[in-house]
C-alpha cells in the first residue's frame, strides 16, 4: 500500500513537528508489556458502577479495580485509558490500549473483532420502564419510543427482537439513554440490572422492568493474535475468582456477589 | 452513586473551564501561524500556493468540524501515531482555525489598497519587507475584530471535543448530569459559563467594529 | 505497521447513509425556512420595535450567539420536559436549528435593513416610482441583496453544525455514519466518506445558493 506508507511518513513528520515522542502502544504479549513496565488499559468512565471518574476526576470503579489487580499481577504501572462505548474496540485495534476491561459484553458479533477472555463480571438486561406501561415481550414494543446506548448489548438485543414499528433511539452513552428515559422523552430503555438499581434509588416506584433480554458476560478484551497474553489473563482471573478478590471487588463495588453464571465459569 | 446537585458539582462544572480556555488557546495559537500561512499563500504570487489554500480553506471551511475531529482522532491511531486526546482535539481545532484565519486575513491583506503594495515596491522593497513593514501592519488594524468574533466561534466550537470524550466545560456537564440528572440546572449552568466567557467578546469586537466603521466612513 | 483500509462495510450499507443525507437536507431547509421567519420579525422589530421588544430580541440574539449549539440542543431535549415541553429527537434538532439560525439571520437582516440609504428612496419618488415599486426594487432587492451572501453562508455553517444532533439520538448523516461505524468499526473509513458527502451537500448547497442569487439578483448595478 503505496498510499498508507506516505500517510505513515507524512503523520511521522507531523509527530515530529509537533515535537511529541508517544509511541505507538502496540504490546501485544505480556513479555512486552514487562519490559515496558506499563500496561494500558482501555475502560469507560461514564458506566457506573463499573466504570467512573472519582471526585478527583480520575477513573475509578469496579473495571479500574480489576485493571489494577491485574497490572500488580503482572509487575507493571498501570495506565487507564478513558474510552467511550461506541470507540472502544477501535481504541484497541488502532493499538491505543493494550488491553480493555471496559464493560465489554461477550457477543458473537465482538468475538469476530477482539479476543475474549473468560467473563470478569455479569450483568441482566432488561427491556425496562413506565411503570404505568404494560408491555410483557417483543411486542409490546409495538409503536413505542426505546432509549438504547448505540452499539451496547441492549441496542443489538433490542434491533433484534423489537417489531419494525419500533422506534428505538440510539444515544452515544448509557447515561443519555437514562436521561431520556428519565424526562420522559422515551417511556423505555434497554438498562442492565444494574442501571436498573440506580434508576430505582433515583426515582422509586416510576418504572419496573418488563422483560429480561438477556444475561451478559463480560470480558476483558484484547487484540486477535494476542494468545500468550488472553492466557495469562484467563489464568489471572481464575485465580482471582478462586480466592474470593474478584468478588470482594464485585460487593464493593455492585453491591452484590459475582452473578453465578459469572462466577461459575472455568 | 446518584449525587445531589450541590456546590461541589457546580465547582466541577466552573474548574472545568480551564480546559476549555487552554484548549481555545492552543488551537488559536496554531490556527494564528496556520492561518497566516494560508492567508499569504492565497494572495501569492505561485499559482500552485493560491490553489494548495484555496483547496484547504474549502474543504475545512466545506465540512462539519466533528467529522473533521472524528477523522484526526482515528486518522492518527490508524497511522501509527500514538495519540491522546489532547493531540487529537487540539489538532483539530487548530486546522479548523487555520482554514477559518486564513480566509479572515486574506480579506483583510486584500482590503489595504493595492497602491500601498505597488508604491513599496516602486521604491525597491522586496516582498518580504513589502509585506511586513507596509501590507501587514494595515491589514493587523483591520483584522482585529472579525479575528476577536472569531475568538468566539472557536470557544463555541471546543465543545465538540466533548463528543470523542476530551473533557472541557460541556464534557463536564454531561459527566455532572448523569451523576445528578439535574438537565435544567447542570445546562443552564454550562451555558451561563461560556455566555461569560463569550459575551464580552462579543462586545468587544462589535466595538471595534463600529469604532472602524466610523474610521473609514467616508 | 500497515493498516488495510477497508471501504466495503461502509458501501454496503450506503443506504442508510443516503437517507441521513436527506435527513440533514430537510434538516437544512426546514430550519433555513423556519429560521428566516423568525429573523425578519425579530430584525424589524430589533430596528424599529418599542423597547422592551428591543431588549427581548437582543437577549434572544446574545444568548444564542455566546453558547455553543451542542448545549443548546442538549436544553431543548434534555431540559425543555422537565417544563413540560417535549419534542421527538428529530423535531428538537429542527427547532434548535432554527432558533439557532434564527439569532443569526436576524442580525444578518437587520444590517440590511440599516444599509437602505433613505436618499435613494427619495430619488425613487422622484422618477415618480410608485410605493410597492420603491418597496420592490429600492428597499428589498437591495437589502436583500446586500446581506445574501452572508446569510446563505450563514445556512451553509448551519447545514455542517447539524451534524451533532446525533447526541440526541436524531436521526441525520452522522447518526448514520455513527451506527454503521459501531456495527463495522471502520471508523476511519466511514467518516471519511461522511466527511466527503458533507462536503458535496456544502457544495451543492453554495451553488444552489449562488444560482437562486444570480436569478434572483441579475439587474445590473449602477457603477
Amino acid at each position: 500500500m503505496k498510499l498508507n506508507k506516505k500517510l505513515i511518513a507524512l503523520a511521522g513528520a507531523a509527530a515530529l513537528a509537533a515535537g511529541m515522542v508517544a509511541g505507538p502502544a502496540a504490546a501485544q504479549s505480556v513479555e512486552e508489556i514487562q519490559q515496558r513496565g506499563t500496561v494500558n488499559v482501555g475502560l469507560l468512565v461514564d458506566f457506573p458502577p463499573f466504570g467512573i471518574l472519582d471526585q478527583s476526576g480520575n477513573p475509578d470503579g469496579y473495571d479500574a479495580d480489576v485493571a489494577r489487580l491485574l497490572a500488580e499481577d503482572l509487575g507493571v504501572e498501570l495506565n487507564l485509558v478513558p474510552v467511550t462505548g461506541p470507540n472502544r474496540i477501535p481504541y484497541l485495534l488502532s493499538n491505543q490500549v493494550d488491553i480493555l476491561v471496559a464493560s465489554l459484553g461477550i457477543t458473537p458479533e465482538r468475538d469476530e473483532q477482539v479476543d475474549f477472555s473468560q467473563p470478569y463480571a455479569g450483568i441482566e438486561i432488561f427491556v425496562f420502564g413506565d411503570a404505568n406501561l404494560e408491555v410483557t415481550g417483543p411486542e409490546g414494543l409495538s409503536g413505542q419510543n426505546i432509549a438504547v446506548a448505540r452499539a451496547s448489548t441492549q441496542d443489538t438485543a433490542i434491533t433484534e427482537i423489537a417489531p419494525s414499528d419500533a422506534n428505538i433511539q440510539r444515544f452515544d452513552d448509557d447515561a443519555s439513554a437514562v436521561q431520556a428515559l428519565l424526562s420522559g422523552q422515551t417511556p423505555l430503555m434497554g438498562a442492565s440490572n444494574v442501571v436498573i438499581a440506580q434508576i430505582n434509588t433515583m426515582a422509586p416506584d416510576r418504572f419496573d422492568t418488563k422483560f429480561s433480554l438477556r444475561q451478559q458476560s463480560q470480558g476483558i478484551a484484547v487484540r486477535p493474535g494476542s494468545d500468550e497474553l488472553l492466557g495469562y489473563i484467563n489464568e489471572f482471573l481464575g485465580r482471582v475468582k478462586a480466592d474470593g478478590q474478584l468478588n470482594a471487588l464485585h460487593e464493593e463495588w455492585v453491591g452484590g456477589p459475582l452473578p453465578e453464571f459469572v462466577a461459575e465459569t472455568e | 452513586m446518584f449525587r445531589s446537585f450541590g456546590p461541589n458539582e457546580a465547582l466541577y462544572i466552573i474548574t472545568a473551564v480551564q480546559w476549555t480556555l487552554l484548549l481555545s488557546a492552543i488551537a488559536f495559537a496554531g490556527g494564528a501561524v496556520g492561518g497566516m500561512a494560508i492567508a499569504l499563500a492565497r494572495v501569492s504570487a505561485i499559482k500552485t500556493l493560491r490553489y494548495a489554500a484555496l483547496s484547504f480553506i474549502r474543504v475545512f471551511q466545506g465540512t462539519p468540524l466533528l467529522m473533521q475531529l472524528f477523522l484526526v482522532y482515528f486518522g492518527l491511531s490508524i497511522m501509527g501515531v500514538g495519540i491522546n486526546l489532547w493531540v487529537a482535539a487540539a489538532a483539530a481545532l487548530t486546522l479548523h482555525a487555520s482554514a477559518y484565519l486564513g480566509e479572515i486575513w486574506r480579506g483583510c491583506i486584500e482590503a489595504v489598497p493595492a497602491g500601498q503594495s505597488e508604491a513599496s515596491y516602486a521604491l525597491g522593497l522586496k516582498y518580504g519587507d513589502r509585506m511586513r513593514y507596509v501590507v501587514l501592519p494595515q491589514a493587523a488594524k483591520i483584522s482585529v475584530a472579525p479575528t476577536v468574533g472569531f475568538l468566539v466561534q472557536l470557544i463555541k466550537a471546543t465543545s465538540l471535543t466533548s463528543i470523542i470524550g476530551f473533557v472541557e466545560l460541556t464534557r463536564a456537564g454531561q459527566i455532572i448530569n448523569n451523576a445528578t440528572f439535574q438537565p435544567l440546572t447542570v445546562f443552564s449552568l454550562v451555558a451561563a459559563v461560556y455566555f461569560v466567557l463569550c459575551w464580552p467578546l462579543s462586545m468587544w469586537a462589535r466595538h471595534l467594529e463600529s469604532r472602524f466603521a466610523v474610521a473609514t466612513a467616508r | 505497521m500497515g493498516y488495510q483500509f477497508n471501504f466495503a462495510p461502509v458501501f454496503n450499507n450506503f443506504d442508510q447513509l443516503l437517507y441521513g443525507a436527506l435527513i440533514t437536507v430537510q434538516l437544512s431547509f426546514g430550519a433555513i425556512l423556519i429560521g428566516l421567519l423568525i429573523a425578519v420579525p425579530c430584525a424589524a422589530a430589533k430596528t424599529a420595535g418599542p423597547a422592551p421588544l428591543r431588549w427581548l430580541v437582543s437577549l434572544y440574539i446574545e444568548v444564542i450567539r455566546n453558547t455553543p449549539f451542542l448545549i443548546q440542543i442538549f436544553f431543548i431535549y434534555f431540559s425543555l420536559p422537565a417544563l413540560g415541553i417535549r419534542f421527538d429527537p428529530n423535531t428538537a434538532a429542527l427547532v434548535a436549528l432554527a432558533v439557532n439560525v434564527g439569532a443569526y439571520a436576524t442580525e444578518i437582516v437587520r444590517a440590511g435593513i440599516e444599509s437602505i440609504n433613505r436618499g435613494q428612496i427619495e430619488a425613487g419618488k422622484a422618477l415618480g416610482l410608485k410605493g410597492h415599486q420603491i418597496f420592490r426594487y429600492i428597499i428589498i432587492k437591495p437589502a436583500l441583496r446586500t446581506i445574501y451572501p452572508a446569510l446563505t453562508s450563514q445556512f451553509i455553517y448551519l447545514m455542517l453544525n447539524s451534524s451533532v444532533v446525533s447526541a440526541i439520538s436524531a436521526t441525520d448523516l452522522a447518526a448514520a455514519g455513527n451506527n454503521i461505524q459501531s456495527t463495522t468499526f471502520a471508523a476511519f473509513e466511514v467518516y471519511l466518506v461522511i466527511t466527503a458527502m458533507y462536503l458535496v451537500l456544502s457544495l451543492g448547497f453554495s451553488g444552489l445558493f449562488s444560482a437562486i442569487g444570480r436569478k434572483a439578483f441579475s439587474y445590473p448595478l449602477a457603477r
